[in-house]
């Protein structure tokens, strides 16, 4: 597994994994995704304790703006108390991206925003 | 008091009758409700619906908790009726039919009346009658001194005025305003634990049905116009303004509680339905400890 060349990719995530291996799933799922498939920069890990598990915050390659994305799995539950404390996790936090995975390793993302904000023409 | 729109409820359905209520319920109060009265002759014809008009019980309690209503219990208001009230309900009908069909009468003649003078019309008639002559005229000559043909009386114009058997529609009233067996004052509620009381409307009973009132009522004081949601999948479309002039921007569905369930398919069928349709998703989330209601916008990322 160390000899992997896309090994050391995932050395970040190895704490976040051990912390919350309830969600490690889709924590490694959608880090994958981000880095790899979608081609984010400047990745980082946020950790959200009351959401028992870790977000991400980095820049998409289209339009560099920093962008936070909270990881789930389909099966999950959720609630709007949830979705609130996990926006309370990042900072600026009137956007953020939910990042549902399934279990055949299909990712798709959902654009949450804070209040009634009105969708683009 | 009497300002008050009074809403008449039959077994828990909430229903306005008088047109001019519902113009002011829509052009004052922003409530819209559903127009539901159809012909009974042409009962499938959906394009066209009149009075009542039909209120989702959220928009009842709405207008009664803001003062604009009153809730009218209709089936106690309307008294058994004697037979001299019959009576006398029978000939005033039968009175008002009688006149509506002499005004129809008299109206049909005057949209007649410039046809009838119309000089082209006349022209063409004469013309008309000439040839009409001529042809006699001629077929004597060619038939020879036979026996004279008397010409056969011309058939009645098809022109002619009044058609024996004219078909008139009469209106009669939507309203038991009118009845003098309807007493409405004895069964009206100002308050709907009033309402409540006598079992007349129970809505809201539950936490769901609250936490919808709540957020209707939150949304409308937003300044928003609300319609039903159930062609986009969710509880309500909320339109910035009268949905006859705009569209609507979002679906809003309700979570009843800070902890009640929300499974991610939900967002992603909301989500991408919402965005196919050129409007957001509203998670509109009502907390019974705070009393307030906050909202979470959904829509498709773009990617992924």
């Amino acid at each position: 597994m160390e000899s992997h060349p896309t090994h050391s990719k995932y050395l970040p995530l190895k704490g976040a994994v051990q912390r919350y291996p309830r969600t490690a799933s889709a924590i490694f799922q959608t880090y994958n995704d981000l880095l790899l498939v979608q081609q984010w920069s400047d990745l980082e890990l946020v950790d959200l304790p009351t959401c028992e598990r870790c977000g991400f915050q980095g820049r998409r390659p289209e339009n560099n703006t920093l962008t936070s994305v909270v990881p789930c799995s389909l099966a999950e539950s959720l609630s709007m108390s949830w979705l609130q404390s996990a926006f309370g996790g990042f900072e600026p936090h009137e956007e953020l991206f939910l990042a549902i995975s399934a279990e055949d390793s299909s990712i798709v993302y959902y654009k949450l925003s804070m209040g009634i904000t009105k969708p683009p023409l | 008091m009497s300002t008050r729109i009074p809403i008449h409820v039959s077994n828990q359905t909430a229903l306005v009758w008088d047109v001019d209520h519902v113009a002011t319920l829509r052009s004052e109060h922003r409530i819209c409700g559903v127009l539901s009265g159809t012909l009974p002759h042409l009962s499938q014809q959906n394009i066209f619906l009149g009075v009542p008009l039909v209120l989702v019980p959220e928009e009842l309690v709405l207008l009664v908790e803001k003062q604009f209503a009153t809730i009218v219990h209709d089936p106690a208001a309307h008294h058994p009726a004697t037979p001299a009230q019959l009576e006398s309900w029978d000939a005033q009908r039968q009175r008002g039919i009688a006149h509506q069909v002499r005004e129809a009468g008299r109206r049909k003649g005057e949209d007649r009346a410039p046809a009838a003078t119309d000089a082209a019309a006349q022209q063409k008639r004469a013309e008309r009658d000439a040839r009409r002559q001529r042809q006699l005229a001629e077929a004597a000559e060619d038939a020879g001194p036979g026996p004279a043909i008397t010409p056969a009386p011309a058939p009645p114009s098809t022109t002619s005025d009044a058609p024996p058997a004219a078909v008139y529609t009469v209106s009669v009233p939507t309203t038991s305003g009118a009845f003098a067996w309807y007493a409405p004052a004895a069964h009206e509620y100002e308050t709907l634990d009033a309402a409540r009381e006598a079992g007349v409307w129970t809505y809201p009973a539950t936490e769901e049905e609250r936490a919808r009132c709540e957020v209707f009522r939150d949304l409308w004081e937003k300044g928003y116009y609300l319609g039903g949601g159930s062609k986009f999948g969710g509880d309500w479309l909320v339109y910035p303004g009268d949905p006859l002039r705009y569209h609507s921007h979002f679906v809003a569905t309700v979570q009843t509680s800070p902890s009640a369930p929300l499974r991610p398919m939900e967002i992603v069928a909301h989500g991408r339905l919402g965005t196919a349709t050129k409007k957001a998703h509203l998670l509109c989330g009502w907390d019974p400890a705070s009393r307030e209601v906050t909202y979470i916008s959904v829509e498709w990322a773009g990617f992924g």
